[in-house]
């Protein structure tokens, strides 16, 4: 009974740090979204000088501890432009950065999947290399790379609660400022736990509804 | 005097220190079927693929419907609309239905409205014998089947020029027949095509010219008649052994 109370009272302050963490995943992959495409894009182009700043900008974001390049957005870049950035905007930075590395290269993937007689038979019918993209290419690469998309954005999510570390209040900072307050670290931190694995599933399980949908009639 | 539609000048290609086509000339006139027989490898497919600059030419000209292809000011996809081909391996689009197969490059292209470039693409289908189809997608559908397909596709560009390279060659022996029979009809009904294949019976019968490539030369072109009836080169002579 006493769990049950522990829980409840803290579930309003709880679920809104999941509509933090919510809201901070969705800006971020919206902007990591455009991030990878166009670092895709990068690489795929002839110009050899663009394919290599995109390669040596994924290997940096690779290399980087999401913590550390939190810590150097809020407050290295801070320092050395000697202005304040939120909490929510260095979040933001951070996880489109990062996650805008490794989408390109999933998304780049997804096209180099797709067999290069698809874009050979579309060119030879006249369309030029943009039209065949968007027509013959893309549509393919979409369901190839839907289920290591979906991946990306669960690991995006989970990593927002790296981000309480430079004070946003997400679903973990929640939780630790609850237990600051109550000292129920079980009860609480099984709750958060719980809370992830719902919400993770639930997005997982749409996921896979979409992929399937999208699989009609191809194969 | 007929007009030339396709006519390749010292065409050559490398593949880095590859030299795949050392100096290819030919012209094919209107309404003519040219079959190109020879070794694997001897660069037929090459060859072919230059003509719609699939691979860029590393040296000499081709010219298609009077335009320089390689030149500056020649809109290759313009070109390339006039200039159909069909794959060894169909590359039918697998997201799309054999409909849409057809009808996209004439909707995106030509800007022709959906009804009318369905029912183009219900014509062709008939034409092909696959009336039937029209809503299957490429992976329902056998291999014959699917290359009936690209070769309506391709013809729904309206292109006066038809490329094949081995059409036939993925094929289940089973089904070559149903592809040739269309290629055959598609020949009789005045269309410039360059095939390339390995059916030397469909070669005999329906080309006007065969020619006969190996190592990146054309050694030989005659009539079948000529080629399969009396060689004039060894190479010619030790490949039909061969083959036939
Ligand atoms: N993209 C390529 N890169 C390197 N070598 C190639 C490429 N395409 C073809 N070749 C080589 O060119 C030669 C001719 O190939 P191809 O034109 O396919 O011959 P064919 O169609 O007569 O069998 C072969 O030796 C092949 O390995
Ligand atoms: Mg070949």
């Amino acid at each position: 009974m006493k769990f049950f109370e522990i829980v409840g009272s803290a579930m309003p302050s709880l679920l809104q740090g999941l509509l933090k963490t919510l809201e901070i995943t969705a800006v971020s992959l919206v902007f990591a979204t455009m991030i990878g495409l166009l670092l895709c894009m990068m690489q795929l182009s002839n110009s050899k000088v663009l394919g290599v700043i995109a390669r040596i900008y994924v290997d940096c974001m690779r290399g980087l501890p999401v913590m550390v390049l939190s810590f150097f957005i809020y407050f290295g870049v801070a320092q050395a432009l000697s202005i304040r950035i939120s909490s929510d905007v260095a979040s933001v930075m951070t996880l489109a950065l990062n996650a805008g590395a490794y989408l390109s290269e999933i998304f780049r993937g997804g096209i180099q999947a797709v067999n290069i007689g698809q874009m050979e038979a579309a060119r030879s019918l006249g369309l030029p290399y943009g039209r065949a993209m968007r027509k013959v290419i893309l549509p393919q690469a979409i369901r190839i790379v839907i289920p290591s998309m979906v991946n990306q954005f669960i690991i995006t999510l989970k990593d927002t609660s790296i981000l309480s570390i430079i004070g946003m209040v997400e679903l973990t900072q929640s939780g630790k400022l609850i237990i600051a307050r109550n000292f129920k670290s079980f009860e609480i931190w099984l709750t958060v736990g719980v809370i992830y694995i719902v919400v993770i599933t639930i997005l997982s399980r749409v996921s896979r509804m979409i992929e399937r949908r999208m699989a009609v009639g191809n194969r | 005097m007929a007009t030339v539609k396709v006519e390749a000048k010292n065409l050559q290609k490398s593949f880095g220190m590859l030299d795949v086509l050392q100096g290819i000339d030919l012209e094919v006139t209107e309404g003519e079927v040219v079959c190109m027989i020879g070794p694997s490898g001897s660069g037929k497919s090459t060859f072919l693929r230059c003509l719609n600059r699939l691979e860029e030419p590393t040296g000499g000209q081709v010219i298609v419907d009077g335009f320089d292809i390689m030149d500056k000011k020649s809109d290759i996809n313009k070109i390339r609309e006039n200039i159909g081909m069909v794959f060894q391996q169909f590359n039918l689009f697998p997201h799309l239905s054999v409909t849409e197969n057809i009808m996209m490059a004439p909707v995106d292209r030509k800007k022709m409205d959906k009804a009318a470039a369905a029912q183009k693409a219900q014509q062709l289908l008939k034409k092909v014998g696959l009336s039937d189809k029209a809503d299957a997608y490429p992976a329902q559908l056998s291999g014959g089947q699917q290359q009936r397909v690209a070769i309506a596709r391709a013809l729904a560009m309206e292109p006066d020029i038809m490329l094949f390279d081995e059409p036939t060659s993925a094929l289940d022996p089973e089904m070559v027949g149903e592809v040739l029979a269309v290629m055959q009809q598609l020949a009789k009904d005045g269309m410039t095509m360059i095939v390339v294949t390995h059916e030397m019976g469909f070669a005999r019968e329906v080309s006007d010219r065969v020619v006969f490539m190996d190592g990146g030369v054309v050694v030989e072109v005659g009539t079948p008649e000529e080629i399969f009836g009396h060689p004039r080169e060894q190479r010619t002579i030790d490949f039909l052994n061969k083959v036939l």
